[in-house]
């Protein structure tokens, strides 16, 4: 028995030694492609430089909603960077694979940079476009993702509301006749904020595309700056996409040091510069005000101010027969 | 401006229709518009009325103002229009072209989602869209006929059997967990042949729990629904069959190398009949390594070649009835019994096996062969010795019809279709096999020459036809004779006489 089980164990460290490069797997959101591009090559450096490791980090994209039921269902994720909190609290009801208070663990509710919605409109602005009132008119064909599956698309609904709501001082069914209006004007639903932008840059459809603040940058350096405009509005809502190590994959695939010293090291100020490079906005303030050019200012308001908190949020717009349900119709 | 070109000639459409309209109302004549100007022919002046002529003057007058305004529109809100228009309809299918780009992504991942079932020569297979959940089900089923030859010869039952009646259950949940339940309806007893569970860390490192067949023999660990004959050889005698345990395994460098080292209960020599629980208190190691080097290579002619060597190590092995502990008795061909062991005797003390073999596959050409040795420690009262078994067996074939022949069976080129002057696959094959008991069995009191032989030699034909991959039809013929036996034949003797039998088979398989 003793020899049988000496045997089975050197095979078994042998079979993990063989194994030994060290893997990480960063399930995100659409538009992050590039953001962790760089910052994954700066962290491989950096954990090489640190440890001695070789770390080679795998990146997954698609719609926040969508990437999240991915993880749920079963896709190994050591860590999750998503569009927002309630994604990843999802993962955490529904799988139990990383703990209720995962936001605690990190600064700032564990999101280490936050974004905004403004509109990406073809150069000149030809359908003069300013504020969400211009989005709203009769023939401004409007680009935005589904924000049951993007949570791009979630923070661009929920914008688009809130200044509906200070516009009619808080008048709720106002508010809603103002989305109705807006979702008239969609065209066509991406499941992804990549998949809008591909849409409206790409495919030349719409006049305005609801757009992360990275992801307008993006498709200026991408596509020319000749070819759009960015138009900040007048209000939009402070977007703080949360990072979290799903505890369970992690521990099972023996990443859990080297998963949190990834998503720690995004908080430092090589992670904070390579998120400001990105036109994500960094946390670290002396990095926001180094790179405050690449950022217009804009009257800003949160999730918990407005709709209190992601869990209400979703339940009372998102969820199946919650207000999006109740005004969007598909137009073909 | 090319937009104004599509646009001219509705409009000019429009002008004609509303100018013929007023000729209509007007007169009987004809009116047509040429480039925006109207003619008026000749007819209105052939009336012979000054009236008739004063109105068509008027009328003409109108329909120029009419098609000057017109002309005036379409210069004044032509352009704009049509361009709006045209950008519209152009928003309109890039939106539609769009949509149907989207339906195809959301089709394609709905299809890497949804449940696939299949249903063909590999059974019934149902899917998770990832793959990660597999529920597979299989069946074999053999219908045999065994004819002895009762002039002079030993004496089996004649008859048909069904030999093996098994649904399989086989599949995997989450990715990486494989299972097998694989009950057995046929013989005389309903019997659970294999219940295992297989964790696959990596081709290279699996964890395998439960019951399944011994990593010992060769021809014992062949597939049942592929092997040459309808019963394996008598090397097969001397190793153990399914047994219940715990085993590392693995394929190394694509299947060239594979090993297998488990912990089991510690079964007897082969026996058809498996139990689910150990009969004493020690544990076997038992384990095989088997190469293929050239597996993965050009070399044609040595792709085939595998050879490797199993074993079994039971120390100390509890004083166990011959039954279990040793041999339920050893058959021929046929099946009979040609030795066991006198009542009282038992396994005690150390028992191993020993079995280097291999096979050598070259297109139509098949070639296995295997030695094993057996080597138990047997005790009867006081007496006690260590007994050393050995068999051996060496079979070949050849596919008439041109087939690769491999370990895992033959897939005819043309499955059976008269209809086509198709008739599937035929092999001709051939056995020649040999077991020896140690002499001391009889010289000890352990076992009676005049109740069991010391050896017994077979050979055999046989002619295996595969009229598709599901189906098969066997004929063989096994000739077995015996050696150191005393005895007087009688009724149930089975060494007294050599063993002729003509066995012939329907075989259902998927």
């Amino acid at each position: 028995m003793k020899i049988f089980l000496k045997t089975f164990l050197i095979l078994a460290v042998a079979a993990t030694a063989q194994a030994n490069e060290v893997k990480l797997l960063n399930v995100s959101y659409d538009p992050t492609r590039e953001l962790y591009v760089d910052y994954n090559a700066a962290f491989t450096k950096y954990w090489q430089a640190k440890s001695g490791d070789d770390v080679n980090v795998s990146q997954s994209h698609g719609g926040s909603g969508k990437q999240a039921q991915s993880v749920i269902n079963g896709l190994e994720a050591d860590v999750v960077t998503l569009a927002l909190a309630y994604d990843i609290d999802a993962i955490s009801q529904q799988s139990k694979l990383l703990s209720a208070d995962w936001q605690k663990r990190l600064p700032n509710d564990s999101t280490p940079y936050t974004s905004t919605i403004v509109f990406l409109v073809r150069k000149g602005n030809p359908k003069g476009i300013k504020d969400w009132d211009d989005v709203v008119k009769k023939g401004v064909s409007v680009v935005v993702a589904n924000p049951k599956t993007s949570g791009g698309a979630r923070w661009a609904y929920l914008a688009a509301y809130a200044y509906a709501l200070e516009k009619n001082n808080h008048d709720d069914a106002a508010a809603k006749k103002f989305i109705a209006q807006l979702y008239k004007n969609v065209p066509v639903l991406d499941s992804g904020a990549r998949g809008s932008t591909v849409t409206f840059a790409q495919r030349g459809i719409g006049d305005v595309l609801l757009a992360w603040e990275n992801e307008a940058h993006l498709a200026l350096k991408e596509f020319g700056a000749d070819k759009f405009d960015i138009v900040t509005p007048s209000l939009s809502i402070l977007a703080e996409p949360p990072v979290a190590v799903v505890d369970k994959n992690a521990k099972r695939h023996h990443t859990t040091e080297i998963a949190n010293e990834y998503l720690k090291y995004l908080y430092s100020d090589e992670g904070q510069e390579i998120a400001a490079k990105n036109f994500y906005r960094p946390r670290n303030e002396a990095i926001a005000a180094k790179y405050a050019a690449n950022f217009n200012q804009v009257k800003l308001v949160t999730i918990d101010q407005e709709f209190g908190g992601w869990t209400k949020a979703q339940q009372t717009h998102f969820a199946d027969g919650g207000v999006f349900d109740q005004i969007f119709q598909p137009q073909n | 401006m090319k937009t104004n070109k599509q646009l001219k000639p509705l409009i000019i459409a429009t002008v004609i229709g509303a100018q013929l309209s007023i000729s209509a109302l007007a007169a009987d004549g004809s009116v047509t518009a040429t480039n925006g100007t109207a003619e008026i022919p000749a007819l209105a002046a052939d009336s012979g009325s000054s009236a008739d002529a004063s109105e068509i003057k008027t009328l003409k007058s109108e329909i120029d103002d009419l098609v000057k305004k017109v002309n005036a529109l379409e210069q004044q809100r032509g352009p704009t229009e049509q361009a709006a228009t045209i950008q519209n309809l152009d928003q309109q299918v890039r939106v539609l072209q769009r949509q149907r780009e989207l339906d195809q992504d959301a089709a394609v991942a709905k299809s890497t989602t949804a449940p696939k079932i299949s249903l063909g020569a590999n059974g019934f297979i149902f899917s998770s869209g990832d793959s990660n959940f597999v529920a597979q089900i299989h069946g074999l089923v053999q219908l045999d006929n065994r004819s002895f030859d009762r002039d002079g010869h030993a004496n089996g039952n004649d008859g048909f059997l069904l030999r093996r009646a098994r649904p399989i259950f086989t599949g995997t949940v989450f990715h990486d967990f494989d299972y097998n339940f694989t009950p057995d309806f046929g013989g005389n007893v309903v019997q659970i042949q294999d219940a295992y569970l297989n964790y696959r860390y990596a081709a290279e490192l699996q964890v395998q729990a439960g019951k399944f067949k011994s990593p010992v023999g060769l021809e014992q660990l062949q597939s049942d629904p592929v092997t040459a004959f309808n019963e394996r050889s008598l090397a097969t005698d001397l190793v153990p069959n399914r047994d219940l345990g715990l085993a590392l395994k693995g394929d190394l460098f694509n299947g060239a190398a594979s090993y297998t080292l488990g912990l089991f209960n510690g079964a007897q020599d082969y026996s058809g009949s498996t139990t689910n629980l150990s009969f004493q208190d020690n544990r076997a190691f038992e384990g095989r390594v088997f190469f293929q080097p050239w597996k993965n290579t050009d070399a044609n002619a040595l792709r085939g070649l595998g050879f490797g060597v199993g074993g079994s190590y039971l120390d100390n092995h509890p004083a166990t009835n011959a039954a279990t502990g040793l041999t339920s008795g050893y058959t021929t061909d046929g099946q009979q019994k040609f030795f066991s062991y006198n009542s009282g005797v038992n396994a005690n003390g150390t028992a191993w096996r020993i079995s280097p073999q291999g096979y050598y596959y070259y297109g139509p050409l098949s070639l296995l062969g295997e030695y094993v040795v057996s080597d138990q420690w047997v005790t009867k009262g006081k007496t006690s010795a260590e007994l050393q078994n050995t068999a051996w067996e060496i079979s070949g074939g050849w596919v008439l019809t041109g087939e690769e022949s491999s370990y895992a069976g033959i897939t005819p080129l043309h499955p059976f279709d008269p209809r086509k002057n198709q008739w599937g696959a035929v092999q001709v094959v051939t056995r020649f096999s040999g077991l020896d008991v140690d002499r001391k069995a009889f010289q000890y009191g352990f076992a009676s020459t005049t109740k069991s032989a010391d050896s017994a030699q077979a050979w055999a034909v046989g002619l295996n036809w595969f009229l598709n991959k599901n189906i098969r039809a066997n004929v063989s013929f096994s000739h077995t004779t015996f050696g150191g036996f005393n005895g007087k034949p009688a009724p149930g003797v089975v060494p007294a006489q050599s063993e002729n039998v003509l066995f012939t088979r329907i075989q259902l398989a998927f």
